[in-house]
């Protein structure tokens, strides 16, 4: 019996409804107190095609995904076909064997099959097709002994704003799986069960909101932004919120308008961002070296994806790190924040904005598919303890012969004014210029303008999000690694000190500028260091030897299949590389491993 | 109504730098007086413009000048004038900058409608790169780029923008500057996006489009006293018509802007309080409870 730890797989085609009760099962486990991750692996089209949705629940904060899947509830055989190897061992599935058998060859034996005919008893018990979804959800509930007031509560919300006949339906399609599991299935006792307990005062949160609700709380009243996946949430999310708060969303023709909109609306004094991915990022480029060179304050997020080009649109991946950090013709100061959690997300985009405005450049704020369209429970926010920092905003008149917006100074930061500010006028150019704003190209003014504006990046290093060491700081095998990976990492780091392997963990939040004091520090008296990231050509390791220089235990572990990392992914090469001390090809080695993972 | 202002009000302590009897000079000049004559304070106007010899303008001003990227005047001069209404937003390029790299941003900023004034100063080439052919330059045009003759037809821009509905359309010359004084009044006093289309003609690069071609093909459509300019089939009819220039208001009609219809509150973004209020984020977060 396994209590309190499990990951239910909900399988079928895209546009069933299997999120609406993939969100529900979460809600669930999160109001009876078991932490949530959920994970959504969606084909990039709106009907039809395989989708699943995973719902891990432990009670561990800030897992990521399980090993292996415990549960799959899958709605048609494909969906077994495609997951049925990725069961643990004495998990079960939940099949709709309305229209369907599965053949001899899928049933595995170490798991526990329950056939229910979900969509028949839903069409002709229920008389609507659309509940097998909910039957389903009672089948679990009921195998795994989820909390019933709590499960028939959280229909009763959900369906609410459809009305009472809705709810009953769906009440009695919860009762209707309950009946077949205690008429069908006695004698076959599920291997999990979840409990309720005191989980405390949280949220139930997906990334890209906590991004919205962020940049709400650090005061941003503008954005601008062009759809593309998995960023378009956080447009949407304020172009719904941002009214209420005085502001506005604006969709623009494209992710060069929405950029431009952007450096207009920070220039004129206005908290602004956008948020896009990949491609759109690429299309930013150009603008981001204008708000560098302008030294106007600006928030883009990027919500990363399975690149290049249209690459895997609803996909994770850690390919895009290079791209914000080198990306742009000439050299500005920027800054690139990563959150490793949902709950760090909101935080980071706070201080995103209080970076942008006090040292007036660039901020940008990094996740992946795998964070910011996952769900995960979280403590309350502090939104009261949130401070918005201005910087050297100027709003009182000037006197217009002494003004000098580009004012060298010993932090590289100016006195900044806004239009309408008696005495401030000047000219911001892209162009160089001078500390008045006039366009030069002398020599000793580039210079000097070019160390004003770089010297930003020293200047706010004790203000940069401090990276998080979990695990034992004086273990000999160091790992690096950031974002949605956080959680596997930290599981599998669990997981070796259960084997009495001690593993310390660096978890960047600030990406950009480097901490290469801190890295260098880490790195200093480790016998292994493994760097886990989500991307072929191990972006994050060759900017750590970048900095620290060529270190003989370094491997790269990456995967670069569009799935987030699962634990035993990481615990694998640590185990198989850690120990033997022997060997010099490590790092090939480990690449080999991820190469054959990706390849499963 | 604010108190006339003297030209030299938006003078700059850098000196205009094109080549000597450029166009642009007069647009200059024109809008100095225009804004002068309006009253507008310079720290109230804010000055986007692009990339090329016309980009250079908004240096030239003394305001809010933002010299940005290449053909991307429009979406920033939207924004600044959604951040903050009280200012006078103006933004300013060439053919090139409109019509060819930001000719997506033109199109849909003219649906937008924002409350901006929008110069095109059309001098049908490439200057600053030293004469390319341009999206108004004529079929046949021989540049560096285009030895054999240009091969593209020209882009008709206040067409173009009077199909999207372009609420305020004029053109006007750059050796006209009593007039262009004019069209930009009313084009900075129109509610909405106000377009003005200098002809500029540039003398070092188009010995086609020169002054003498223009004041041989120009006329003003107030010569015709039955021209209606809020009739938007004449003013198609007009924009047409290939071979003379029209000059003027070719065409102006009310229609609601970009911040009306985008419902922006009576508080300006840029006043707008910053620091959470906490009921309101109470609510917020309670859908996640």
């Amino acid at each position: 019996m396994i209590l309190n730890d499990i990951e239910i797989m909900f399988g079928g085609q895209a546009g069933d409804g299997g999120l609406t009760t993939g969100d529900l099962i979460a809600g669930v486990f999160k109001r009876m107190g078991l932490e949530v991750y959920t994970y959504k692996d969606f084909p990039s089209r709106i009907r039809g095609g395989h989708t699943n949705y995973v719902i891990r629940a432990c009670e561990h904060a800030n897992y990521g995904m399980a090993d292996h899947v415990d549960g799959l509830v899958a709605f048609d055989l494909e969906a077994v076909e495609a997951h049925v190897a990725e069961l643990r061992p004495g998990g079960f599935v939940i099949f709709d064997n309305s229209s369907e058998r599965v053949p001899e060859r899928l049933r595995r034996e170490d798991v526990t099959w329950y056939d229910v005919p979900l969509a028949r008893i839903a069409k002709d018990e229920m008389g609507l097709a659309l509940v097998r979804n909910t039957i389903a959800l009672g089948v679990l509930a009921t195998l795994i002994q989820m909390d019933r007031d709590v499960v028939s509560a959280d229909v009763a919300e959900v369906y609410r704003r459809k009305g009472e006949r809705t709810v009953d339906l769906n009440l009695l399609a919860v009762e209707a799986g309950e009946a077949y599991v205690n008429r069908y299935f006695t004698e076959w006792p599920c291997n999990y069960r979840v409990q309720r307990r005191w989980g405390g005062d949280r949220l139930l949160m997906m990334g890209n909101d906590a991004i919205g609700l962020g940049a709400l709380a650090a005061g941003c009243r503008f954005m601008a932004g062009y759809p593309i996946t998995p960023a378009t949430d956080i447009l949407e999310w304020m172009a719904k919120q941002l009214p209420a708060f005085g502001g506005l969303a604006v969709q623009a023709e494209d992710e060069l308008a929405a950029i431009n909109m952007v450096l207009g609306a920070a220039f004129s004094g206005v908290r602004a961002m956008t948020a896009t991915s990949g491609p759109g990022q690429a299309l930013m480029t150009e603008a981001i070296g204008l708000a560098g060179v302008l030294e106007i304050p600006v928030v883009v997020v990027e919500a990363a994806r399975a690149g290049p080009s249209t690459g895997m649109p609803t996909k994770t991946e850690q390919s895009n790190l290079n791209h914000l950090i080198f990306s742009g013709h000439g050299e500005i100061p920027r800054v690139v924040l990563a959150p490793g959690t949902v709950e760090d997300a909101f935080y980071l985009t706070v201080r995103a904005f209080n970076l942008a405005e006090r040292y007036q450049c660039p901020v940008f704020v990094l996740t992946e598919q795998a964070l910011c369209q996952s769900k995960a429970t979280l403590p309350r926010l502090d939104v009261e303890g949130v401070r918005v920092e201005r910087g050297k905003l100027v709003t009182e008149p000037v006197v217009a012969d002494d003004y000098r917006r580009f004012a060298f100074s010993p932090d590289g930061v100016s006195p900044r004014v806004i239009p309408g500010v008696e005495g401030g006028m000047h000219l911001a150019a892209g162009s160089e210029h001078n500390e008045a704003g006039v366009i030069t190209e002398n020599a000793a003014n580039r210079a000097a303008m070019m160390e004003k504006r770089m010297r930003k990046l020293e200047a706010m290093r004790p203000e940069l999000p401090e990276a998080i060491v979990h695990g034992d700081p004086h273990a000999q095998i160091a790992i690096f690694g950031y974002g949605s990976n956080r959680g596997p990492i930290v599981e599998a780091q669990d997981r070796l000190a259960e084997r009495g392997v001690a593993t310390r963990f660096f978890e960047f939040r600030t990406l950009w500028p480097f901490p290469e004091d801190e890295v260098r520090a880490f790195v200093a008296d480790a016998e292994h260091v493994f760097v886990v990231e989500n991307n072929y050509t191990g972006q994050l390791e060759r900017l750590i030897r970048y900095v620290v220089g060529p270190l003989e235990r370094m491997h790269a572990v990456l995967k670069y299949d569009g799935r987030p990392f699962r634990p035993f992914e990481i615990v694998e090469p640590i185990e198989r590389h850690a120990p033997a001390r022997a060997r010099s090809d490590y790092l090939s080695a480990a690449k080999q491993t991820v190469r054959l993972k990706a390849r499963r | 109504m604010a108190a006339v202002l003297s030209p030299k009000e938006f003078a700059t302590a850098t000196p205009a730098w094109w080549c000597p009897g450029c166009g642009d000079y007069g647009v200059l000049a024109a809008l100095k007086q225009a804004l002068a004559e309006l009253g507008r304070q310079p720290k109230d106007v804010a000055f986007v413009s692009g990339i090329g010899c016309s980009g250079k303008i908004s240096g030239y001003v003394n305001s809010y000048a933002f010299h940005g990227v290449h053909g991307r005047s429009l979406p920033v001069a939207t924004a600044v004038k959604l951040a903050n209404r009280a200012l006078t937003v103006i933004a300013a390029g060439g053919d090139g900058d409109g019509y060819a790299i930001g000719a997506g941003h033109f199109l849909h900023t003219v649906r937008r409608n924002p409350d901006i004034t929008y110069i095109v100063m059309d001098n049908q080439t490439y200057g600053l790169t030293k004469g390319q052919s341009s999206p108004t330059s004529p079929v046949g045009f021989v540049t560096g780029t285009s030895p054999a003759g240009n091969p593209e037809a020209p882009i008709n821009g206040l067409a173009i923008a009077l199909a999207a509905g372009g609420s305020f359309l004029a053109r006007g010359f750059s050796a006209h500057p009593k007039q262009l004084v004019e069209l930009l009044k009313q084009a900075l006093e129109h509610e909405g996006l106000s377009i003005v289309e200098v002809m500029s003609p540039c003398l070092t690069f188009n010995k086609i489009n020169t002054f003498a071609w223009f004041k041989e093909h120009v006329y003003y459509v107030t010569e015709n006293l039955d021209y209606d300019p809020t009739s938007r089939a004449q003013a198609f009819k007009l924009l047409l018509r290939d071979d003379k220039v029209p000059l003027g208001v070719l065409f102006h009609e009310d229609r609601p802007t970009f911040e009306t219809l985008s419902r922006l509150g009576a508080t300006p973004l840029v006043d707008l309080p910053l620091q959470a209020r906490t009921a309101d984020y109470a609510r917020l977060l309670e859908r996640y409870r």
